[in-house]
């Protein structure tokens, strides 16, 4: 037993503070946890912002999947991953970019990659500040997916 | 010239409950020498590619342009950083 958590069952049986008190006071020093259990150390993404930029050119695309099962994945993608794939596209060979739009088309997204030009793509990539997916399903599993 | 230096190290990390782990640290900047040489060949055959391309008056003449963007997207994967955790196991993967 810690010195702190001594002192406030010491003060609780002196009667100098009542039941709630001590209560209040062990919680402030964190002495409901088992000194015997390691501290859970939070999870290494737990600095990662939890939502979008207000302002400025956002820098990563953040991933969060959350389970009710307390499965947890967090992805953080550099944008500047996407500056250079769109950039990319602009020199893929006719033919080989006709072959990507069929692909692309076949599958469901018919959309033109020729139609995104490099001087779109900071546009773009500004204008991901302000998207924000929130996936919430009915078993309590979420995702959501922002720029920051 | 740092968005086409390719990454520096991919660190993988498992932890399995009840297990001590592993950790794996790639140092991919040991591969640079071979990956420089054979983008300089690379290099060298798209230059020509481009030059014949040009000459006999191809629209498409791009070909080291392309590779250096791809280099250069290679390099945009720094930074790419995934958590997952499932039931107390546990997997990093940090790209440098």
């Amino acid at each position: 037993m810690n010195e702190d958590r001594k002192r406030i069952l010491g003060m609780l049986a002196e009667g100098k503070i009542t039941a709630d008190e001590a209560d209040m006071l062990l919680d402030s020093i964190g002495a409901d946890t088992d000194p015997a259990q390691p501290v859970p150390t939070p999870p290494p993404s737990a600095d990662w912002p939890t939502g979008p930029s207000a302002s400025g050119t956002p820098k990563f695309m953040y991933v969060k999947v959350d389970s009710v099962n307390n499965d947890k994945v967090d992805v953080k993608v550099p944008l500047a991953l996407l500056r250079t794939g769109l950039k990319l596209t602009s020199l893929i060979p006719p033919q080989a970019m006709e072959q990507i739009n069929t692909s692309m088309s076949d599958a469901g997204m018919s959309f033109d990659l020729n139609n995104i030009k490099p001087e779109d793509i900071e546009d773009i990539i500004q204008s991901l500040r302000e998207m924000e997916v929130n996936v919430n399903a009915a078993n309590g599993d979420t995702i959501r997916v922002f720029c920051a | 010239m740092s968005t086409y230096l390719p990454p520096l190290v991919i660190d993988v990390r498992v932890k399995e409950e009840g297990s001590r782990g592993f950790r794996i640290w790639l140092p991919i900047f040991l591969l640079w020498p071979l990956l420089f040489v054979l983008l300089a060949l690379a290099l060298i055959g798209t230059l020509v590619a481009d030059l014949v391309l040009l000459l006999g008056g191809a629209r498409y003449h791009h070909y080291t342009l392309l590779v250096l963007r791809s280099l250069g997207l290679l390099a945009a994967a720094r930074g790419t950083h995934v958590r997952a955790n499932n039931h107390g196991s546990r997997v990093n993967v940090d790209i440098y």
